[in-house]
């Protein structure tokens, strides 16, 4: 029953890789070159305000995670949406086949989606208290 | 090219995201918190015609590529789930509505996990049965940590978090596992891969591990410690829910994927249940008469509950006819009601005497008469005394292991019955402390009065156990339709 | 390239993932560990499904990756509200109920 597919040749597969080395190469070479150019030039006078997490200046909750709880919700409403639309590329891929009755389907999906979002606005969740 | 879509097929699940929608807006809208609940239980009831109009007209329809059937056997448990789901808003109406909880969200939840119930009657492969069963827990967890406040219920909804998504990560490592050897994803396909190839060991690796990710969502010993923590913690009709219609919703899928995948790979699965169901059975019964809180009690007695279930399936590939696999489904359905009801009584006891202790039971008789022999209706039906359809239930499941007349059977059999007069121990113990204790003066009483809907749920659940005693032909010609192609 | 450097990368994931479960005692690194679990599941799904040329497995895939991130949401939420009552994310001082 099961039959021996290939996926890639093996030479192929580590010729990729090489690539993928040389860029990580000229990435790290880069940000050196930069940074260090940077740190040549800049004055430097330290102050504490600069080392804490947010500038902006909601401090951070204290010992198992360097971020202010309230980020948390809007991470948490930004994850949902961004992974839930994993299912529109395969079906923006298949559109042309599906006709009225696939755009019929996903406005079903994107409305029930958007209901969670209109909850989480009506209960207040998107304003900064 | 347009699927074809049967939407009479789908009508109780189109209702049903239809209500869970305009729940979720009403709330956010009325100002009358009652009208979400009305609205829901409304939604489930009209869920439930097309599930008789589709019983009537009985062909089974087959779609999406045949990962999705609407058969008899689909049926016979969506009607299940709906029937559960009203009962468990009628618990719930006033339990929800007098706490500080918030009322719309818990019904939208509820509902969701319904869906997630009746999506999985219909599910025929491994993708449909993993997207129906995350559907059903994830809402259960934020509903067993529903008291915000209250550290227990956090507690309970934590532990059953992790262990929810622990099981799941399990289960769907041997459901990749299974997959890949077989290189089907429809539980047909994995059935004709096993009938015609000798499967590898690997396939058995996979076949454990499902079995093993259902275990924890059945709470069968050794996985089952979660249980009587999160039962405890979590508000009693949610409690009521996890523990008939969630265990249901996992029974489902393990018969479904058993009876249908699996069963020629017999070697692989029949050893595991055998264990399953002879451990849940002894460890949940002795367990359960140490208890003093009655919660934690019916939470050992539904593990112990869960083995009996087990029973038949343990047997099933040994017997010629579909008996054993009917006799699972005649005990789930008896039991859905039977526990619903206890959990019910337990509820207006506590209302009462605001106590889920057995001590609290005392004298329950002299104060309360009508609740006691309620109460005692259910003990007794889950005890298996004849003339109730917990007795059936049982006799079914004892049928089913002779029948086959294996040695495993008949030891399995013999196991079921020492554990049957156990059981009668604890659940007579309750009524004991309600018939022949005086009432404790120290236990302070409020004389409020049991709610409509609570007294509605309890007296519909027992005018079927009761009925279903005395007439088990018609719970047995239900459990015969669901496995006779129609 | 053959298919059990898949299988073996996979098995290996998901080990650490149950170390990781069993072991650590912060809510959040419990979550942490119960998503390696499951990025283990995809990659013997992935694997698989390129093995049996069957597009099932990738579909599977999918759903997991949703549905995972539907679950540690719901997760994150009963871990912060446990922050909020006990003031710590110590899943060992979590132990009011025993059976």
């Amino acid at each position: 029953m099961l039959q021996r597919a290939e996926i890639l040749g093996v030479r192929d597969f580590y010729r990729d890789y090489f690539a993928v080395a040389v860029l990580i190469g000229a990435a790290l070479l880069m940000v050196g070159a930069m940074l260090g150019a940077g740190r040549l030039i800049r004055p430097v006078r330290p102050q504490a305000e600069k080392y804490v997490t947010y500038e902006a200046g909601s401090d951070p909750v204290a010992g198992w995670g360097q971020s202010n709880a309230r980020y948390y919700i809007y991470a948490l409403l930004f994850l949902i949406f961004d992974v839930e639309a994993v299912f529109i590329f395969p079906w923006a891929v298949g559109l042309e086949g599906l006709g009225t009755f696939g755009v019929v389907e996903m406005t079903v999906f994107i409305v029930l989606l958007a209901l969670g979002l209109v909850y989480a606005w009506r209960k207040g969740v998107l304003r900064w208290a | 090219m347009n699927p074809t879509i049967d939407y009479h097929a789908l009508a109780p699940e189109i209702v049903l995201t239809v209500t869970v929608a305009v729940c979720l807006l009403v709330d956010l809208v009325a100002r009358r918190s009652e009208l979400v609940p009305r609205l829901a239980s409304l939604g489930v009831l009209g869920a439930i015609v097309p599930v008789i109009t589709l019983s009537v007209d009985g062909a089974n329809r087959t779609m999406f590529g045949g990962t999705y059937e609407v058969d008899n056997y689909a049926l016979v448990f969506k009607g299940l789930f709906l029937i559960v789901a009203y009962l468990t808003i009628l618990v719930s109406f006033h339990y929800i509505g007098e706490g500080d909880y918030y009322r719309g969200e818990f019904y939208v939840l509820l509902l969701t996990s319904v869906l997630g119930m009746t999506v999985m009657a219909s599910a025929r492969d491994l993708v449909t049965i993993f997207v129906a069963l995350e559907t059903i827990t994830i809402p259960t967890f934020a509903l067993a940590a529903w008291r915000k406040h209250d550290t227990k219920s956090n507690e309970a909804g934590l532990k059953y978090f992790l262990i929810g998504v622990i099981s799941t990560a399990v289960m769907l490592y041997g459901m990749s596992v299974v997959y890949g050897v077989s290189g089907a994803n429809k539980l047909v396909g994995i059935r004709e891969y096993l009938v015609d190839t000798n499967e590898p060991a690997l396939f058995a690796v996979g076949v454990f591990l499902t079995l093993v990710g259902f275990a924890f969502k059945v709470s069968a010993v050794p996985f089952h410690f979660w249980a009587p923590d999160t039962y405890e913690g979590a508000p009693t009709p949610v409690t009521a829910f996890l523990s008939v219609a969630s265990k249901a919703g996992g029974f489902v899928a393990l018969i479904t994927i058993v009876n249908i995948a699996f069963f020629p790979s017999k070697g692989s699965w029949q050893p595991v249940i055998f264990v399953l169901a002879a451990a849940s059975m002894t460890l949940g019964n002795l367990a359960a008469l140490r208890q003093t809180n009655i919660v934690r009690m019916l939470a050992y007695s539904s593990v112990a509950q869960g083995g009996f279930m087990l029973v038949p399936l343990a047997v099933a590939a040994d017997v010629s006819s579909n008996s054993a696999w009917e006799g699972v489904v005649v005990y789930l359905l008896i039991y859905a009601g039977m526990n619903l009801g206890a959990f019910a009584a337990v509820i207006a006891v506590a209302r009462r005497t605001g106590s889920a202790e057995i001590s609290s039971y005392a004298g329950l008789g002299r104060t309360d008469p009508a609740l006691a022999v309620m109460m005692t209706i259910f003990l007794f039906s889950l005890a298996g005394i004849p003339f109730l359809a917990g007795w059936f239930a049982k006799l079914v499941m004892f049928r089913a292991a002779f029948d086959s007349g294996t040695t495993g059977a008949v030891i399995l059999g013999v196991v079921a019955a020492i554990n049957a007069v156990i059981a009668f121990f604890y659940y007579a113990g309750v009524g004991r402390q309600m018939w022949f204790r005086e009432p404790d003066p120290a236990v302070e009483r409020t004389a409020v009065p049991t709610p409509l809907t609570l007294n509605a749920a309890m007296l519909i659940v027992t005018v079927g156990v009761l009925a279903l005693g005395v007439y088990p032909q018609a719970i047995a010609r239900l459990g015969e339709l669901a496995f006779t192609p129609g | 390239m053959d298919l059990n450097a898949f299988l073996i990368l996979a098995a290996v994931l998901f080990c650490i993932g149950i170390y990781g479960v069993l072991a650590r005692r912060n809510g959040v690194l419990v979550l942490m560990s119960v998503e390696l679990m499951l990025n283990a599941v995809n990659i013997n799904l992935i694997a698989f499904s390129a093995y049996v040329q069957d597009v099932s497995g990738q579909v599977f895939a999918l759903f997991v990756i949703t549905i995972a991130a539907a679950e540690v949401g719901v997760g994150l939420a009963i871990v912060m509200l446990i922050y909020r009552n006990l003031r710590s994310p110590d899943l060992d001082k979590i132990d009011q109920l025993k059976g």
